[in-house]
């Protein structure tokens, strides 16, 4: 059974009297790895600084790791990893030096660690060239590295994918789902770019204006807020016989039906039906993108 | 307080400090050319050559004598007008009493860029974020950052002493038949009042620059610092008020106690939260 490595209650932070956060509540499951999603300005950077102690509350309670960020701040930052949005490295510096800086500051010892992390990062060739050179997704890649190296139980990362390419994107992604896999740690990743978690996440949290709009697994979200399936079917069936046989469909272009159905349930029935009329190439469902999720969340929550 | 940390800090931002030629260029250059070159060329041509020409005029030679009126009667006094030359008594007289000024003014403009590079380029490389998401206790990355000031600009100005030192008494030591900048007053300011006065501009610095958003900002205001010691040079050269060692003695006890001052000052005033709030956007 999992159990919650970070846990928020009714947190709210103003800035000179505006409200940045407004009585955000989450739990984060210890070994998950959890999308914070909303547009610039949502307040997503501010959970991660008072996560990590760095910016005090106006009200509310948090625990992470089994401590408050206010008074064990410490503690909490000795055992997490963060990345923030501008890699904040020294660009007069190596790669290297670099990382045996923050090496004493997280209280490392073993100079291991930083050549295992620029060698599985694919960064081991450059480390003695300046960081300055470096293009952003190298740079990205080495506070990447400097995140881990204190072998963090959370991992917290601001955009981590701005700026890079889309190699560049994919390469850091299958990163993080590696080490999630491999050292078991929890990852909160911020980002205002949803379709590029579609297949990292396993949960997420959606905030708007500061307001948390909702939380949970794909699954519960989808089952929650999907009322329909619209699926894209490749076939020569035309629309007319397709809709002789009772479903709701339109035609999208030649040779293209879209058919909406109430349930996932209801696909493989559907292509059977259309099989025993016609030839069927392809299907795909059209609706169940993290981006519909969120408008579809973000539009509940507003209406 | 971890010392390992603070090591770190310190040995990074030496090593930040030497390889920005921005930072050390000016810092080198200001000290040779007013603490070594300047007090040179005055000891060579005052000693030597009696050639300055700038101070033919009969106004200097009277404002040289009401000047070395001035003087309490001294050992010192006694040795300046022993000498022949107007040169001789001028270059005797700045060596051993202007230069005091302009070793202190060199030592403000040095401790001012270490100090103000110390937080707000951290700022503006955004690293001061990443500092303080670290497990790294405000009161380490203080001293850290204090240490990281102090000791580059103490090492520039004790070199600048040794090296004027020995270069000086070489030109001036037959003709003066002593050596300079070994009296009380010299190892007084330099071993007294400059760690003082050092310690007391990085402080000030540092504060200004934990407050400040620029770098730019933070050294316009540190500047003003340097006033008071162009205004000690001045005073010196009109004879108006002459630095002595009990100056000396209660300059440095006065900067001492502002240190305490601004330490606790920095302590009530720097909290994690409100340094990240007023530093971090």
């Amino acid at each position: 059974m999992t159990k919650s490595i970070i846990s928020v209650q009714n947190l709210s932070k103003s800035f000179n009297k505006q409200e940045i956060l407004s009585n955000v509540s989450f739990d984060v499951q210890e070994g998950s790895i959890n999308g914070l999603l909303g547009p610039n300005g949502s307040g997503k950077t501010t959970i991660i600084r008072l996560l990590n102690g760095v910016i005090s509350p106006s009200q509310g309670k948090m625990e992470l790791l089994g401590f408050n960020p206010i008074t064990h701040g410490e503690e909490i930052r000795a055992h997490s990893g963060i990345v923030t949005e501008s890699t904040n490295l020294y660009h007069e510096m190596s790669a290297w030096d670099n990382l045996m800086f923050y090496s004493k500051l997280y209280n490392v010892h073993d100079k291991e660690r930083a050549k295992s992390l620029l060698t599985m990062l694919d960064m081991y060739q450059h480390k003695d060239k300046k960081v300055g050179t470096f293009s952003t997704g190298m740079k990205k890649r080495v506070s990447l590295a400097k995140a881990l190296l204190n072998r963090p139980k959370l991992l917290f990362l601001d955009e981590p994918t701005n700026g890079l390419d889309p190699e560049g994107i994919q390469l850091v992604l299958h990163y993080l789902k590696e080490l999630n896999e491999q050292e078991g740690i929890t990852i909160l990743i911020c980002s205002h770019v949803l379709h590029q978690l579609e297949n990292v996440c396993t949960s997420y949290l959606f905030i708007k204006n500061g307001v948390m709009l909702e939380s949970g697994t794909r699954e519960e979200l989808e089952m929650k807020y999907i009322k329909e399936v619209q699926v894209l079917i490749e076939t020569s069936v035309p629309l007319d016989l397709a809709t002789s046989l009772g479903y709701e469909c339109e035609e999208k272009g030649e040779g293209q039906l879209v058919f909406t159905l109430p349930s996932r349930g209801v696909i493989p029935t559907l292509l059977r039906d259309l099989l025993s009329k016609g030839p069927v190439y392809g299907s795909r469902i059209t609706n169940q993108t993290l981006d519909n999720l969120y408008f579809q969340i973000g539009g509940a929550a507003h209406e | 307080m971890n010392k390992r940390i603070v090591s770190a800090l310190i040995k990074k931002d030496i090593k930040s400090m030497l390889l920005s030629k921005r930072t050390w260029g000016p810092m080198l250059l200001v000290s040779i050319l007013l603490c070594i070159l300047l007090p040179a060329a005055i000891a060579y041509g005052g000693a030597y050559k009696d050639n300055l020409s700038f101070m033919s005029g009969q106004n200097i030679d009277k404002t040289m004598e009401s000047v070395v009126d001035r003087l309490p009667s001294s050992d010192f006094k006694d040795q300046l007008l022993s000498l022949d030359t107007l040169g001789q008594k001028f270059s005797f007289f700045f060596l051993s009493y202007q230069l005091v000024s302009i070793f202190l003014m060199v030592t403000v403009i040095n401790s001012m860029v270490t100090a103000t590079s110390s937080f707000v380029s951290e700022k503006e490389r955004g690293t001061l974020e990443t500092l303080l998401f670290s497990p790294i206790t405000i009161k380490e990355l203080f001293v850290g950052k204090i240490l990281a000031s102090f000791i580059p600009s103490i090492i520039i100005t004790y070199v600048a002493y040794l090296a004027s030192f020995a270069l000086i008494n070489s030109l001036t030591f037959k003709v003066f038949h002593s050596l300079l900048f070994i009296n009380p007053m010299w190892l007084l300011l330099m071993f007294w009042v400059v760690p003082g006065l050092v310690l007391f501009n990085i402080l000030l610095n540092v504060l200004i620059s934990a407050k400040m958003k620029t770098y730019q900002e933070a050294q316009q205001f540190g500047g003003l610092l340097i006033l008071p010691f162009v205004g000690l040079i001045v005073s010196q050269a009109t004879g108006l008020f002459l630095v002595s060692p009990m100056v000396l003695i209660v300059l440095g006890a006065l900067l001492y106690g502002l240190v305490v001052g601004l330490l606790l000052l920095i302590t009530k005033m720097t909290k994690r939260n409100s340094l990240f709030e007023s530093q971090i956007h």
